[in-house]
């Protein structure tokens, strides 16, 4: 597979070095399929705004909207207006809006309305000449994976698919889930890869457009601190954590389907788990990181006793930040014998030579105390400690901590001596926090994957097969839960109780992130 | 804050530990030290550019203001912040009097973030010769304002003998908005430039810079056309390439936050490019603390001056004594 952004490269004017210029991707249009949902409002319509607002969008660059509503450009545009100015990062500008939306077009249809995709294709090729686009185009799938055999059809049948009717690159953007198990994840794969071509289909997972998580590659691959101690001579367990105060919203018809186990550790905790415990990839190109994730992917192991070590929970009503919020089986449209759950922990193993014995311990909830996600490496204790043994009662496990969100950073906790007459050692710890060293605000995540799909370049998406590799994992415990009952926790605590005993029975404690 | 009058350099150090301690937060993780030497009629506008590229790169900031260098008696005057007025970062501002403004360094090298890198910033007219100041020698990059001097193709010819890696000039971060937009002006374009123009103000080194790094990159002659622009005062105004296929891309300034664009790959367009905050131009400077490569070739070119881009090393410091040289007949 090619590097990636060799289109660029016949022009004199750019050059690698030149680290002042902006990347910014060829001529081209973005098409949205589903731009009325909330994850466009929200997310994809501001983060248009913030690149135009920082100068990364090309100067010929068309954004179409459709959706099945009986509107204009102009509903359009002030939909987009009213989306960008609530949620946009970065602040308003009226003449860089004005310019995005002089260049918004809405196509009004229903996903099987042959006219309505003949009217964009026609749209498409027009703005070659109108927009200078070149026939470049990519697509987003902001609509639920049902629609996605009608929409890719119609795409199929009007060739907007086909790089070489269009005369230039068309790409495809799919949101999670991709799939809800094994069997739905390779159709749905198989489907997409066959209309766009898999070097043509960018999986989302917003997770990997974070800083701190394109960091960890950094901080592993570019130091020579830490790889050393990075396998199973030097680490003890390592616990990944993905916690959220927030109950389930307004998504009670998609989630009580889904659960947490599909809904977050299939694709988000199980990609920050590969990175975490990925080998070196023999070149930073997409491809190779691609390569690498996979191997580890596969190496994931399930342990047989699922009974001691996938646990999974329902919050009951509780108390959260002051506030009672109420139980997931008492939230609006959710069953009241609902067994769906909404915190899953689990051991997993990675057989590798360098992980082989380490477990790899993930969780991830709804209504826990705080909105935090980290990876946590524990190390070893000391084989032998010279102090008498009521000097070190304190000490606990050196850690490295990498903190996705919020407070992007990282911190290192290790013993220290306590000031004083006696020899007393205690833990401490030493931060390093994003925010304080380098840029103030770092870009949204959707606004760095967005730019990536328009340059062509696919380092943080994830390739279909290890979409395919998570789900062999999830699947079986999908299986094994089948049927049976969740614990229950309360909202506003750190998971059931069942949980914090699975640790025990290792001898270990889940980290209080 | 803490205000000091008449103190010495060991002062300075404690109360900055003092006021670190007195924050709670400590800034454990500073990227880099900016020294600013600055006249005291523009600490103000110094100040200001400071604060903004410092939301940008958390830093410490060192402001340095020499006054009186033939006051009788040296003295050192000096106010440390952390937070508020001079943005998120640690600021300290030192007004030195008399003999200590030739020797700054001794009370700047210990208030210096360990092992961090270092940007010396001259606002306002810069040394001929950086080895002259020892500011500059600590620092890694070295930024300079050409635009300070009357002459602007004089004073970047001075900057092209003084040259080695690490230095950039503000007048070429002031391209960087006209680099990009005939950069993407030019992609998707068939054809190779044979000749342009670069058209500005005939005050300002930017324009010169440009010019210098179109013909260095293109490998054609660049013709400079003279505008007094009045739209905006900004130093650019306009910008052309003519192609062998008989394309000419036609950039122009059309008011003082955007520019036309004619005869790209698409159709003509207006794109932004506002005129700069000294701030922004700063905060773009302490984003890259690697040697800018393409600002010593665009300095060759512009002042044809041969073999800049092979120079290497660091300096010495040089010393030079302005009471000799203004006692000395010229």
């Amino acid at each position: 597979m090619a590097t990636e952004l060799t289109e660029h490269s016949h022009n004199p004017l750019r050059d690698p070095r030149d680290r002042r210029l902006p990347r910014v991707p060829e001529a081209c249009a973005l098409v949205v399929f589903g731009i009325t949902g909330d994850l466009a409002r929200k997310k994809l319509l501001p983060a248009f705004y913030d690149l135009a607002n920082r100068g990364l969008l090309p100067t010929n660059f068309a954004l179409l909207g459709f959706a099945r509503r009986d509107w204009g450009d102009g509903d359009f545009v002030s939909l987009a207006e009213k989306a960008a100015r609530d949620y946009a990062r970065t602040p308003w500008r009226d003449d860089v809006w004005d310019q995005l939306a002089g260049n918004m077009k809405f196509i009004p249809g229903s996903f099987d309305d042959d006219d309505a995709f003949d009217n964009l294709a026609k749209t498409l090729k027009d703005m070659g000449h109108t927009h200078g686009i070149q026939g470049n185009a990519a697509f987003f799938l902001s609509i639920p994976p049902a629609m996605f055999p009608v929409v890719l059809q119609q795409m199929q049948r009007t060739g907007m698919a086909d790089n070489d009717e269009s005369g230039g690159w068309r790409r495809v953007v799919v949101e999670k889930p991709f799939g809800h198990d094994l069997e739905s994840a390779i159709e749905l794969n198989t489907l997409v890869d066959d209309v766009f071509g898999w070097r043509d289909v960018y999986r989302i997972d917003h997770y990997l457009g974070k800083e701190t998580v394109q960091n960890l590659l950094a901080l592993r691959f570019a130091n020579t601190l830490f790889e050393p101690v990075w396998n199973a001579h030097h680490v003890d367990s390592v616990q990944i954590t993905m916690a959220e105060d927030g109950g389930i919203g307004s998504r009670a018809a998609f989630y009580d389907e889904t659960g947490a186990a599909r809904d977050v550790l299939q694709n988000h905790l199980l990609q920050l788990l590969a990175l975490t415990a990925m080998e070196e990839p023999v070149q930073f190109i997409p491809s190779a990181i691609r390569t690498e994730k996979l191997k580890v992917l596969r190496a994931v192991t399930v342990p047989e006793d699922l009974a001691s070590y996938a646990i999974r929970g329902q919050y009951e009503q509780g108390w959260l930040a002051g506030e009672r919020v109420a139980g997931y089986r008492q939230e609006k449209d959710v069953p009241e014998d609902s067994s769906t759950e909404t915190y899953a922990a689990l051991r997993l193993g990675v057989e590798t030579r360098r992980w082989a014995g380490v477990p790899f311990y993930l969780r991830t909830g709804k209504r826990l105390p705080r909105r935090v996600t980290e990876i946590a490496l524990s190390f070893r204790k000391a084989p032998h400690l010279p102090f008498a043994k009521t000097d070190t009662e304190e000490l606990g496990h050196n850690q490295l901590v990498v903190r996705v969100q919020p407070d992007e950073g990282m911190t290192l906790k290790f013993g220290s001596k306590v000031p004083g007459s006696m020899m007393e050692v205690r833990d401490v710890s030493m931060d390093f926090l994003y925010g304080e060293t380098f840029t103030e605000a770092s870009p949204e995540a959707y606004e760095r994957l967005l730019l990536d799909v328009l340059l062509g370049d696919a380092m943080l998406f994830p390739l279909n097969e290890e979409v395919e590799a998570s789900w062999a994992v999830i699947d079986p415990l999908e299986d094994y839960w089948a049927g049976a009952q969740p614990h229950s926790y309360r909202a506003g605590e750190w998971g059931p109780d069942e949980a914090d005993e699975m640790l025990a029975r290792d001898g270990r404690v889940w980290r209080r992130p | 804050m803490t205000t000091l009058w008449d103190t010495t350099g060991t002062a300075v150090v404690k109360a900055l530990a003092a006021e670190r301690r007195a924050g709670g937060a400590v800034m454990s993780g500073l990227a880099l030290t900016l020294v600013v030497v600055v006249e005291e009629k523009q600490v103000g506008e110094a100040e200001e550019a400071a604060r903004i590229a410092a939301s940008v790169v958390p830093c410490r900031m060192l402001m340095v203001v020499r006054r009186q260098v033939d006051a009788p008696v040296p003295r050192l005057d000096a106010e440390v912040l952390i937070g508020g007025r001079l943005g998120p970062g640690e600021s300290i501002v030192m007004r030195m009097y008399g003999r200590l403004a030739l020797h700054a360094e001794s009370v700047v090298l210990p208030l210096l973030a360990p092992d961090a890198p270092v940007v010396t910033w001259w606002h306002g007219p810069p040394p001929d010769v950086i080895a002259h100041d020892p500011l500059g020698i600590v620092a890694d990059r070295r930024i300079t304002e050409c635009s300070y001097l009357p002459d602007p193709a004089g004073a970047l010819e001075i900057r092209a003998a003084d040259y080695l890696p690490g230095d950039t000039d503000l007048a070429w971060t002031r391209t960087t908005g006209w680099r990009a937009a005939l950069a993407a002006a030019l992609d998707s374009v068939e054809g190779t430039v044979t000749g342009g123009t670069v058209e500005g103000d005939p005050g300002t080194p930017s324009r010169l810079l440009l010019a210098g790094w179109l013909s260095a990159r293109l490998g054609c002659h660049i013709a400079l056309e003279s505008a007094v622009d009045a739209k905006g005062g900004t130093a650019i105004s306009g910008a052309r390439l003519e192609l062998d296929t008989g394309r000419v891309i036609d950039l122009k300034r059309a008011d003082p936050r955007s520019v036309s664009v004619k005869g790209g790959a698409g159709p003509d367009t207006v794109i932004q490019l506002p005129k700069r905050s000294l701030g922004d131009l700063l905060g773009e400077e302490l984003r890259r603390l690697d040697d800018d490569q393409l600002y010593g070739e665009a300095l060759a070119t512009t002042t044809g001056t041969s073999g800049l881009t092979e120079r290497s090393g660091g300096r010495r410091h040089v010393w030079q004594d302005p009471a000799e040289q203004a006692a000395a007949p010229t």
